[in-house]
């Protein structure tokens, strides 16, 4: 992988310019260290990154390759026999649909109601607020194992146990997100704008959508980003809630794989990488956006 | 905490590619000087749909658990009241007591380790003039991004005692016998702990680089110029500067991991034995293995008192929430 290349290759301390000052006031000690804390982040890196080389590289092994001993990191021969076996012979699109379709309606109805609401506490005083928000805030330390059963008697005895209702339900209000959007809001969002719109005749609502929705974009794909992940990878709730297999979320499939007798590690190493492209792509995403965001905060605020 | 601070404080966790917010006196930013506009019904309007999907899944399931928990129920037919009688079992059951105990390791692991690794990696990556600042900083990241079963399936190859990475390599290089890593009490905690720090650090280093970002270079130089030490100056400048989100990052790690799941399901099974089980854990294989919903309930409003007053406490002594 060409990270770990990049990474191990330029390990040396040279410093940059603006350290000039610095290295003359003591430069072999400060190379000493820097040279320290770029050998301590190279092996961090090693430890972060290594197990997901391993696993990406077992991928294309031949099922006997992959515990071989001594372990190697090059595939060899390489072959595409576990994703055409993963592909064939079990329901992975489906999985791969119900997730990301399920992950998407609860990003798009929990960035609307977190934006929503942190307009309403970044922009507004109205009575109330404080205990309003006390009571938000507070919602971050109830744990989710404490509202799974209740919910899942919920869900299952109102019949809503269609997995397109069930599967979005624990992530449509994250106060998490309301807190995010208000601190964005405040920062990029200057009230001036919000009392010519007014002025202008806008409605309360239509200044939302028009004015302050837009402006809001980049924070809008930085929380859409985490709610995603939120539902995309989560495994709890889908293993209570969804009991027949037609209707798995790709964690479920893979924990079929992995879980069962013969452990096919060929076909689980295949559908972990495939399973991992949406989110480390989206998480590529979500660094533009925020950067984007931050020089629109940073020009406006 | 002034407003100033608050969008300076965000900024750099925004660009840190963390998606969470950050803290900086919250109460103080809704109930003070922010809110400027004055719509009537219309604040109202905007926060509604919040609170009417907070009432629906959060609320009403919080009050149908204490009921629930005051019952007999295995899920088919009515409830059977029995007062306090499932608190009196959880009381005496030993799986109960491991499955605490268990999840007080995992919390301590994750608030006396994981934060303050979190903390030190950012100092690292905060060096002036560090080079590939971003690619570190993304590559920590990236495990946070991935689905914990993906994480557990990694770390099972790499874990197994007979095939696994670790083994294979300790016995390549050194010629080291073979470890249970997970089919020992001890090591299948620190397995688990360790599975924990690598997913959760990276995302933590984050935070904290954002707040040390924002430290303000003035401190640091006037620091200097008083000839503080590096203690000193860390104890001086960087403590009180990072400390609100220092003090959000305590809270949700000790949150995140008092209800930690999926990797005691996927990697151990809770096991060997009940080793490895924690609360949440308990509360599934009571419900889900063994029917005993009110049981169950129970065990989740105690996880709920203690997470609830222990994260309050950290909120006070850390001074999440106050104005100033």
């Amino acid at each position: 992988m060409s990270t770990i290349d990049a990474a191990s290759a330029s390990p040396a301390p040279t410093a940059p310019p603006g350290r000039r000052a610095e290295r003359q006031k003591s430069p072999r000690r400060f190379r000493v260290r820097r040279g320290l804390l770029y050998l301590t982040l190279c092996a961090l890196l090693v430890v972060f990154i290594l197990p997901l080389v391993w696993a990406l590289s077992g991928s294309f092994k031949q099922r006997g390759d992959i515990f071989a001993t001594p372990p190697s990191l090059i595939p060899s021969p390489a072959t595409l026999e576990n994703y055409r076996n993963l592909l064939t012979t079990q329901p992975f699109w489906s999985w791969f649909a119900i997730s990301i379709g399920t992950a998407a309606i609860a990003t798009v109805v929990s960035v609307f109601v977190c934006a929503m609401a942190g307009y309403g506490f970044a922009k507004f005083r109205f009575r109330g607020k404080r205990i309003l928000f006390a009571v938000m805030f507070s919602s971050l330390s109830i744990p989710f194992a404490v509202i799974l059963i209740p919910l899942f008697i919920l869900v299952v005895k109102s019949g809503l146990a269609n997995p397109w209702f069930a599967l979005i339900v624990p992530w449509v209000a994250p106060a998490f997100g309301i807190f995010m959007m208000q601190q964005f809001i405040v920062q990029a969002i200057p009230d001036e704008l919000l009392e010519s719109a007014r002025i202008d005749g806008s409605s309360e609502f239509g200044t939302f959508r028009r004015v302050v929705l837009p402006l809001l974009r980049p924070s809008l794909g930085a929380l859409g980003v985490w709610s995603f992940l939120q539902s995309y990878n989560s495994f709890m709730w889908p293993l209570v809630i969804i009991s027949n297999t037609s209707q798995y979320t790709l964690p479920l499939g893979l924990n079929i794989l992995y879980a069962s007798e013969n452990r096919s590690y060929d076909l689980v190493l295949a559908g972990a990488v495939l399973a991992s492209i949406p989110t480390i792509l989206v998480f590529i995403l979500l660094r533009r956006q925020l950067l984007e965001g931050l020089v629109a905060g940073a020009v406006k605020g | 905490m002034t407003t100033t601070d608050i969008s300076n404080t965000d900024a750099p966790a925004a660009r840190g590619g963390s998606a969470a917010p950050v803290p900086s006196s919250r109460r103080g930013s809704a109930g003070r000087r922010t809110g400027s506009l004055r719509g009537g019904a219309a604040p109202y309007a905007f926060i509604a749909p919040f609170y009417v999907l907070y009432v629906l899944f959060m609320i009403i399931p919080i009050l149908a658990a204490l009921v629930l928990s005051l019952t007999e129920w295995v899920g088919l037919g009515m409830p059977r009241f029995i007062g306090l009688s499932n608190y009196a079992n959880l009381a005496t059951d030993s799986s109960f007591a491991t499955a605490l105990a268990n999840s007080l390791v995992y919390t301590l692991v994750a608030v006396i380790i994981v934060v303050p690794c979190a903390l030190l990696i950012a100092q690292g990556l905060n060096a002036k003039g560090l080079r590939m600042r971003d690619l570190f900083r993304v590559a920590f990241f990236v495990p946070m991004v991935l689905s914990p079963i993906v994480i557990a399936l990694i770390y099972s190859l790499i874990f197994d005692r007979d095939y696994g990475l670790l083994n294979a390599s300790l016995d390549a290089l050194f010629g080291l016998p073979h470890v249970d890593w997970l089919g020992d009490p001890t090591l299948a905690k620190g397995a688990i702990g360790f599975v924990l720090l690598w997913r959760t650090v990276g995302y933590l280093t984050i935070f904290f680089l954002a707040a040390l970002q924002n430290v303000p270079a003035e401190q640091y130089e006037a620091a200097a110029l008083d000839g503080a030490g590096r203690v000193r100056t860390f104890l001086a400048v960087t403590v009180p500067g990072i400390k609100p989100i220092s003090a959000f990052v305590i809270v949700t790690s000790f949150i995140g991991a008092a209800q930690l799941f999926d990797e005691p399901y996927l990697l151990t099974k809770g096991g060997p034995g009940e080793a490895t089980i924690s609360v949440a854990m308990f509360i599934y294989r009571a419900a889900f293995e063994r029917q005993q919903f009110g049981y169950a309930a129970a065990a989740g409003v105690v996880l709920f008192i203690i997470v609830f007053a222990v994260s309050q406490g950290l909120n006070r002594l850390l001074g999440i929430g106050r104005d100033s």
